[in-house]
């Protein structure tokens, strides 16, 4: 994993995002990853591919591709932020973060994949 | 990741350095389970040295405040960089946890 998150920090950098920016891209793109790991996969071995998009503009996108059960993270609640210590449930953080963290961000099912597209804009 | 834990007195400190993703999480968890086979009640996270938090990492962080809520205890973190601070408001946890600046302060917090 650290080798994907590597790839993908280097190809935001190229792009010229901030360091704050490449912070959240790499905790986004970990996100999504785990997610297939674990979820997709559930704890069988499986393959992933990252796709960096190249546009003209200077936005970047991530799409995160996988041949796992059909599952849209976005389908997924959001938790309860404002929750205290005693209702706080554990758990749905990560597509939290991904919806929080994108500019814009959209799943599809292609033939029997799965596909996390994640935009984030230089600004 | 590396975790170096101190007692000092009746309070123990958790210095974690590098990076709290999915895949470094189960050292923290079996660290935290093995301090948690103990009574003790007063436990600082300083997170000097923290370069990125995940939600795997903040599971662990929940998980923890719970089980020291549990046992009447206190828990606090201290010494939170920007973009791990960022983590932990976006999530809400900031309210969860209480964190602060300082070692010292953080110290003052759970005598």
């Amino acid at each position: 994993m650290h080798e994907l998150l590597t790839f993908i920090r280097a190809e935001a950098k190229k792009r010229g995002f901030s360091d704050s920016a490449l912070n959240r891209i790499e905790l986004v793109a970990e996100e999504a990853l785990v997610n297939v790991f674990v979820h997709g996969y559930a704890g069988t071995q499986g393959q992933v591919e990252v796709h960096c998009l190249v546009s003209d503009d200077p936005a970047l996108t991530i799409e995160v591709h996988d041949k796992g059960v059909a599952f849209d993270p976005l389908s997924l609640a959001d938790p309860d932020v404002q929750a205290d210590l005693t209702q706080r449930k554990i758990g749905g953080m990560g597509v939290f973060f991904i919806r929080k963290m994108t500019d814009r961000v959209a799943y599809r099912r292609e033939g029997n994949r799965n596909i996390l597209s994640m935009t984030f804009l230089n600004r | 990741m590396e975790i170096v834990v101190t007692n000092e007195s009746d309070v123990a400190v958790f210095a974690i350095t590098g990076r709290l993703d999915a895949v470094s999480v189960p050292q923290l968890e079996e660290r935290l389970n093995q301090w948690f086979e103990q009574p003790g009640k007063k436990l600082i996270f300083d997170l000097e040295g923290l370069d990125y938090i995940s939600s795997a990492g903040l599971r662990v962080f929940l998980t923890t405040a719970k089980k020291m809520k549990a046992r009447d205890g206190k828990l606090c973190m201290a010494r939170l960089r920007d973009n791990v601070k960022d983590v932990f408001t976006i999530s809400g946890f900031i309210a969860l946890i209480p964190a602060f600046d300082t070692l010292g302060a953080a110290q003052d917090a759970v005598k």
